[in-house]
């Protein structure tokens, strides 16, 4: 008995060790990034790195990142925030339907809608840049919001995520039981599916975010204009304005390395926020309402 | 419930309407993969006055394409022309081998539209891949569209990495020739003199090995290490002989001579391998800098930004020769250039602004960075950088010297050499390796990168 | 262009009209299918047709697929990506999966919401500043974690990045903004699984360990299937690491590390979007090889 306490208790202080472990590999980079933000330039490299800097010098950053080019910074910021809005609204109405019907309803086609999927999910996004942006130049729409939100919006990991939730925690019989109660497919999934899925929902809202908000590549090809980019492209160019990357920029650099961590750091508050809002219905009981015994 | 139907069959209609049109769309949508078809409306190439077939002239904002350095240029373009329409992007200068530009013109190539009407890039390698092929991008300067006069007042060889079979395409902004920088302060108190030749720059760097360990008198960390020491050399690594061949002899005694040089000093730990811009040098050598050949605009970018050397130490000597070099030959890395798409409807407004811009005193004199490619705004912008103070002696002569010495034999192919040389020399380095037992594998991966690209390899 | 959309739309069975009525279902995936149709369709098989033809068009069978394969970088990066699946496969599934499973039974509300955070964090770091920051944490002489560099790799940070480390590194760096990811998704789906069924297991005398292993595992199956599918087509499309790694080395790593940087490379460098696609229906033919096997052994599409 008492062996068996102790043994318990060596166990939980590994459990614990772990956790904190790999909780450390996971924070540690992260406040590195954020004490990096608050130094000078030179400080970065001469102080120990997990020292904090300045209130000063914080200051110092965050004004010279906002004199970038005219104030560049703010345009990007607001262009990302469209962009990705706009996508994960759209991915929303087009993949929880998609999903529900793909994992709950029987129809032709449904194994074979599956199967395309999941190719053009393994299809290297290499491969699909040159064909997208011939359609978008095809219809004259290169350079506007719609060349950015309608391909984001095309989310087939959300489709698959709200087949795999659907098919997995909501009973068919649930629905079927509504069928009989007299609603049409429309109203079944209005009125007993939709309020079921609020988890995945929000999984799929909060990762389709992070992936429009993430997005480089997409952007940098249809966008030619630096007005309309959004902060992920932003970035790429202030990296190009730091002069440890590109070092003919010259000693008036316009861009030091703590000034681009502010801005990486000003470019993620979104996404944690988001995932912050989102979390509560993320990990809410998956199966709160499910039909009982 | 069978208002619950209808209302579901309404809310979709929309769907399917879209479903339909994007069907209709995309099933009558493949582009033909000619980009060129729309300019060869144009005038034919030989009836032209400029060399290649323009697109029908159009009134309309000129689109310039600036990385965050030269947006100034654009800015003071603007500025001193009220009146004219421009249309400012700003991109990352297709620097650090991003290939942003090559990746959206060809792009554009297949979508036939969308060019850009001026570009500015950082790197040497435009030339031969724009310049070629049925999608050729620049437009060819000296055939009548940039007068001959404002041409022949780029110093000598400065327009030569925008050369390909004797078409000029494109307006260099900034030399980046190679001269010897150092430390005078350091070097009066140590008590050498200022080497002239590679062999006196190794016998220096043999005595601050044993007189002052620590200190360093080069550095062989960064990608352009064959820029400063093999280009300098007459190493024959990089003949670009005709738009598609190279000649490619790395282990040509001149290069062994230069890598020999490389191996003794970093044996004797006077030359480091650690990159200059990386945090390591700053912090760790950041004040044992006894000199290093270097560009141009090591000033600026090396000494007053990384390791921000106070005034009144830096001072410049004559670009570093080998003795029986004659005449005595330099290096080059990097230098922008400004470049004018074929596609243009705005040429004369594209005209205006390169020209304008390489050769005006209120940018290239007043703002900009580098050293100028124009010769006479060259002159007025070195005087500027000597009155401010900050250097110790006359930066002027060395210099300018420099820009007209810069060997002609060290080409710029469509690949980066520099790309190359980081690639299989630098890790060979840290490994423990000669510089000299890695030229047969330099030479090779030079020989097949150029393949790659289709070049015609000769040995 | 257009035929295997109106399959896919389920409109196949127009031959006989007079049976054809779109079901419910149709109305449901038919705002997907637009989105599928434009953006995924139309891409492949622009793609596909791409890749067995050359430049002018014309057909060219597979010499477009012999002319890459026999690049000089095409075996050394199919060697690099084969040995960073392997890596990458195996600690991502079985850590994800551990860790998701302990948080899960951690008592405390607040430390799991705080480690869920916590691991979450780094997916949201993209682009740009991750080459600062893994130029700065693998640079032994500015690292915060400098005495783990030195003993794991070396002194400098050139020697960190020495070809035999890469693998290892990229595997990091793809578990440090990728796992957080999965480890929500996991402990979500372990939410999911009602509280009677483990009570069951407890009430028969199943341990933690057990209980993991024969109850609260098979029933994340689908999952599971679906982490590894993704993973491993992100894996085999090795990118964004060796190229932030390339940047952050100044070009010591090369640029064509992976098979998809090499895609990109005959692309957007060389101008050969026919070698390039090859290239890239290799990746997707092994990818949907192992995909295939995992579907198969998962049940992934059976409707429950």
């Amino acid at each position: 008995m008492r062996t068996d306490r102790a043994a318990r208790a060596v166990l939980k202080a590994l459990i614990a060790a772990l956790l904190t472990g790999f909780a450390l590999f996971f924070v540690l980079p992260m406040v590195w990034l954020v004490l990096a933000a608050t130094k000078t330039p030179a400080g970065l490299i001469q102080d120990a790195p997990l020292s904090p800097g300045s209130l000063a010098a914080l200051l110092d950053n965050w004004r010279n990142l906002m004199s970038f080019q005219d104030g560049a910074v703010a345009t990007w910021m607001g262009n990302s925030v469209l962009y990705a809005a706009l996508s994960v609204l759209l991915t929303l109405l087009v993949s929880v339907p998609a999903g529900y019907a793909l994992a709950l309803m029987s129809f032709r086609g449904r194994r074979l809608l599956l199967v395309v999927t999941l190719v053009v999910m393994l299809m290297p996004a290499t491969a699909l840049v040159l064909p997208i942006f011939l359609e978008f130049s095809y219809m004259g729409l290169v350079n506007t919001t719609a060349s950015v939100v309608l391909p984001m919006s095309f989310f087939p990991f959300g489709v698959y995520l709200t087949y795999i939730y659907f098919s997995t925690s909501v009973p068919a019989e649930l629905l079927d039981s509504a069928r009989l109660d007299g609603c049409g497919e429309a109203a079944t999934f209005a009125r007993v599916a939709l309020p079921l899925a609020k988890p995945v929902v929000a999984l799929v809202g909060f990762f389709s975010f992070v992936q429009n908000w993430n997005n480089f590549f997409l952007p940098y090809v249809m966008l030619p204009s630096s007005g309309n980019y959004p902060m992920q492209v932003g970035l790429t160019q202030m990296l190009a304005a730091t002069p440890t990357f590109n070092p003919v920029v010259g000693a008036n650099a316009e861009v030091q390395p703590p000034e681009l961590v502010l801005a990486t750091l000003l470019s993620i508050t979104p996404v944690l926020l988001v995932f912050l809002f989102s979390q509560r219905f993320l990990v809410a009981g998956l199966t709160a309402g499910a039909t009982k015994g | 419930m069978r208002r619950c139907s209808h209302a579901s069959r309404r809310r979709a209609a929309p769907a399917i309407t879209a479903a339909a049109v994007l069907l209709a769309l995309t099933a009558c949508a493949p582009p033909s993969p000619a980009g060129t078809a729309k300019t060869d409306a144009g005038t034919p190439a030989a009836a032209s006055p400029y060399g290649f077939a323009p697109a029908p002239q159009k009134d309309g904002k000129l689109v310039v394409w600036v990385d965050s350095t030269r947006l100034d240029a654009a800015k003071a373009y603007q500025a001193a022309h009220p009146d004219k329409q421009l249309d400012i992007v700003t991109y990352d200068g297709n620097a650090n081998g991003s290939n942003s530009l090559k990746t959206k013109v060809q792009l554009f190539n297949r979508a036939g539209e969308g060019w850009p009407d001026v570009v500015f890039t950082t790197d040497n390698n435009t030339a031969s891949w724009a310049s070629q092929g049925d999608d050729a991008f620049v437009a060819p300067l000296n055939k009548g569209l940039i007068d001959q006069g404002t041409l022949s007042g780029f110093a000598k060889g400065a327009l030569d990495v925008c050369t390909v079979d004797g078409a000029v395409y494109c307006l260099r902004n900034d030399l980046a020739q190679v001269v010897l920088w150092y430390n005078k302060k350091l070097l009066d108190k140590f008590g050498y003199e200022v080497p002239r030749t590679w062999e006196e720059y190794q016998a220096l760097g043999e005595k601050v090995a044993a007189e002052h360990p620590g200190h360093i008198i080069g550095t062989a960390g960064d990608a352009w290490a064959p820029e400063i020491y093999m280009w300098g050399a007459q190493c024959p690594a990089n003949q670009v002989t005709a738009a598609k061949a190279i000649t490619v002899k790395a282990t040509d005694p001149a290069c062994v001579r230069a890598a020999q040089l490389i191996d003794k000093l970093v044996a004797g730990k006077t030359m480091s391998l650690l990159p200059l811009f990386g945090p390591d040098f700053a912090k760790n050598l950041g004040d044992k800098v006894l000199m290093l050949p270097g560009p141009a605009w090591y000033g600026g970018a090396v000494f007053q930004g990384a390791l921000k050397t106070p005034k009144g130490e830096l001072a410049v000597g004559d670009a570093l020769h080998w003795a029986d070099q004659n005449p005595p030959v330099t290096g080059n890395v990097g230098g922008g250039a400004w470049w004018v798409s074929r596609h243009s409807a705005r040429l004369d407004a594209a005209k205006d602004f390169v020209t304008w811009v390489t050769t005006s005193d209120e940018y290239q004199v007043e703002k900009s960075p580098g050293y100028p490619a124009h010769s006479p705004a060259a002159a007025k912008w070195i005087a500027r950088q000597q009155e401010s103070g900050y250097y110790a002696g006359d930066i002027a002569a060395p210099i300018t010297a420099a820009a007209a010495q810069v060997w002609p034999g060290w080409g710029s192919p469509e690949f980066s050499q520099e790309a190359v040389w980081a690639k299989t020399v630098i890790p060979g380095q840290t490994a423990g390796k000669t510089v000299e037992s890695l030229l047969p594998e330099w030479q090779t991966a030079i020989e097949q990168q150029a393949q790659v690209f289709g070049y015609q390899v000769a040995k | 262009m257009s035929a295997p959309a109106l399959t896919a739309a389920g409109v196949r069975d127009r031959s006989r009209p007079r049976s054809w009525r779109p079901a419910a279902g149709h109305v449901f995936v038919s705002g997907y299918v637009v989105l599928l149709v434009a953006f995924g369709i139309v891409p492949t098989v622009y793609a596909l047709n791409l890749a067995f033809t050359d430049a002018g068009g014309r057909f060219a069978g597979v010499a477009n697929f012999v002319r890459t394969a026999q690049d000089y970088r095409f075996l050394a990066a199919v060697g690099h990506v084969a040995t960073y699946l392997v890596l990458w496969l195996v600690t991502l599934t079985v850590l994800v999966l551990v860790l998701a499973l302990l948080v899960h039974r951690l008592t405390a509300t607040w430390s799991r919401a705080v480690l869920r955070f916590v691991y979450y964090v780094p997916g949201a770091l993209a682009g740009a500043s991750s080459v600062l920051l893994w130029l700065f944490m693998l640079d032994p002489s500015v690292s915060p974690v400098d005495g783990i560099v030195r003993t794991l790799w070396g002194s400098t940070f050139v020697a960190v990045v020495a070809p035999g480390h890469l693998p290892w590194i990229f595997t990091i760096i793809a578990f440090w903004t990728g796992a957080g990811g999965w480890i929500v998704v996991m402990y979500g789906a372990l939410n999911s699984i009602p509280h009677e069924v483990i009570e069951a297991a407890r009430v028969d005398g199943a341990g933690p360990v057990r209980t993991a292993l024969r109850v609260q595992l098979p029933m994340l199956r689908k999952w599971i299937v679906y982490m590894l599918i993704l993973s491993l087509a992100a894996g085999t499309q090795l990118f964004v690491e060796p190229q932030l790694i390339s940047q952050a080395s100044f070009g010591v790593v090369g640029t064509d590390y992976s098979l998809n940087q090499l895609a990109y490379l005959y692309a957007f460098d060389q101008n050969d979007f026919n070698g390039s696609a090859a290239i890239a229906i290799d990746l997707l033919i092994v990818a949907l090889c192992a995909a295939g096997l995992f579907v198969a052994r998962g049940g992934l599409f059976d409707a429950d």
